[in-house]
């Protein structure tokens, strides 16, 4: 519905009217989109850090789960919900499945990354001090791979909360949704609202990420 | 984290607040209305919603699904038990474009059926409303000519000058179209869009005096258009039609959707397309005020 120049009116910016009368529209995207956000962070590390570490191990699973994810992430999202939405149905797990899979794929890669630069000495190290595997993997392995994993969590991030927008093909997409709205009506509010609340999101979670990053590895400096 | 943890709670009354309504005293079950991601789509669930929660069904909505590549297969599998559909775009879907549809809203709507008949779904009445190509004058041309229907440009249309789509000289809904099932001559075309800009902007210089438009688009009484009456049915009969599950197309509930269809004309799309795209009212309250209009409430 493009506005002709016929029209004489002029859409503002922010049309004030709208949005004090909408604020439970904006705040229910946001809400929606920090909760899809949240839940696809959240499985994405609990998939891919065991992963990860299984991966390290073996050399043909490392191959499997890289190509696997690989693949994945080349997928149509339109067609990965066309093909979910008999088994999975309308609604949240349809949606947080692509976004999971996207997030495995970032994570894992820098979870192998970080497992790889442990350097071989500390290993042997750690072996002399006659630590059996699972506590050297806890207390030596993934301590010096955090860093690494860290640098994954923060583009897994920022690019989550981008990516959520997909979302809304099956009437989800937090913000994306109120992007949608705005394209759809040629209607600056929402999609100005959108954005910044979006680009607000992004850096408060970076910032976030940053933080526990300086708690959980103080001997390494985010950069 | 608590600011987050509070955020997702908010989230989550407001979601709960949404959704559902219920309406009289005894509940005859529960309808769950889809729709496609334009704002027609929500207006027409919203219409159909509101009547039925009117009529004591409980009803939640599940709107801005996308295409129908999402929408069908929530149909078929009962994530939803209804969306607006349009007859032939719907023929075109269901039987995998095999190209049966025609400008005959009744035998298009015949055929859909026969293609939903298998997968459990049904689809009701046509109605006289229609999202469809059309053709359209400015008033002043409309005036002049005397015009009401297409094939009133017959005698008059090598005075007039056609914009459309680049690719109208080749569709037999478009240019071929007019010359075979109307007769009409243009004194020349030019290539434009669809409905966008490029037309609206050459309407407006007079570089055109028909265009090619989308029938119930919301500009179209703010831009001084009025669409040509398609009176020999070159255009594919879209006409707004409910698809729903047999389960839930009770007698009853095919009669409530069939009288509101059968009222339903293009010009209250038009109106409540604008009341959206101009003045960004939301289609509950878009459909809610139609419904009030025509005593659905009463």
């Amino acid at each position: 519905m493009e506005q002709g120049p016929f029209l004489a009116y002029v859409d503002p910016w922010i049309n004030w009217d709208w949005l004090s009368t909408h604020i439970s529209l904006v705040l229910g995207a946001l809400g929606e989109h920090i909760e899809l956000t949240a839940i696809a962070l959240g499985a994405g590390l609990l998939i891919a850090v065991p992963l990860g570490v299984a991966a390290h191990r073996s050399a043909g699973l490392r191959l499997a789960a890289l190509g696997f994810f690989g693949a994945f992430y080349t997928i149509p999202s339109l067609a990965l919900f066309a093909l979910l939405i008999p088994f999975t149905h309308l609604g949240g797990t349809t949606a947080e499945i692509p976004l999971i899979g996207y997030n495995v794929s970032i994570l894992v890669r820098n979870v192998l990354v970080g497992l790889d630069a442990v350097p071989r000495d500390v290993l042997d190290a750690a072996d002399g001090m006659g630590y059996r595997p699972l506590p050297r993997l806890l207390r030596v392995e993934l301590p010096l791979a955090l860093p690494s994993i860290f640098a994954g969590l923060r583009v897994a991030t920022v690019s989550t909360i981008g990516i959520v927008t997909i979302t809304a093909l099956i009437g989800l997409g937090g913000l994306g949704s109120l992007i949608d709205k705005g394209l759809v009506e040629n209607f600056h509010t929402p999609l100005v609202v959108a954005m910044i609340l979006s680009v607000a999101l992004a850096l408060t979670a970076d910032l976030l990420v940053v933080m526990a990053q300086r708690v959980a590895v103080p001997w390494a400096r985010p950069v | 984290m608590w600011l987050i943890a509070a955020l997702a709670v908010v989230a989550t009354m407001v979601a709960a607040c949404g959704g559902t309504t219920g309406g009289g005293t005894t509940n005859k079950g529960t309808i769950i209305v889809g729709g496609f991601k334009f704002p027609e789509s929500s207006i027409l669930a919203q219409i159909y919603g509101e009547a039925l929660a009117h009529d004591a069904y409980t009803v939640t909505y599940k709107l801005n699904l996308g295409t129908r590549e999402v929408v069908a297969p929530a149909l078929k599998n009962g994530d939803i038990d209804l969306y607006p559909g349009y007859a032939a775009t719907d023929l075109e879907y269901w039987n995998n474009k095999a190209g049966e549809a025609t400008g005959d809203a009744a035998a298009t709507t015949a055929k859909l059926n026969s293609h939903l008949q298998s997968q459990g779904l049904v689809a009701l009445n046509p109605s006289p409303a229609v999202d469809q190509n059309a053709f359209a004058v400015t008033k002043e041309t409309q005036q002049k000519y005397n015009l009401s229907k297409l094939s009133d440009l017959a005698p008059i249309g090598n005075q007039l000058v056609l914009g459309a789509g680049p690719e109208c000289p080749t569709r037999p809904y478009c240019l071929p179209g007019l010359q075979t099932t109307y007769g009409i001559h243009f004194k020349d075309f030019k290539a434009l869009d669809t409905d966008g800009p490029a037309t609206r902007a050459a309407f407006k210089n007079g570089t055109i005096q028909v265009g090619l438009v989308f029938s119930s688009d919301g500009d179209l009484n703010s831009l001084g258009l009025v669409v040509l009456q398609d009176d020999k049915h070159l255009e594919a009969a879209d006409n707004v039609l409910p698809i729903l599950r047999q389960k839930v197309a009770t007698d009853e509930v095919k009669n409530l959707l069939n009288k509101i269809d059968a009222a339903l004309t293009t010009a209250d799309l038009v109106d409540m397309n604008s009341q959206e795209s101009i003045q960004h009212k939301d289609p509950d309250a878009i459909a809610k005020a139609y419904l009030e209009k025509h005593n659905y409430f009463s």
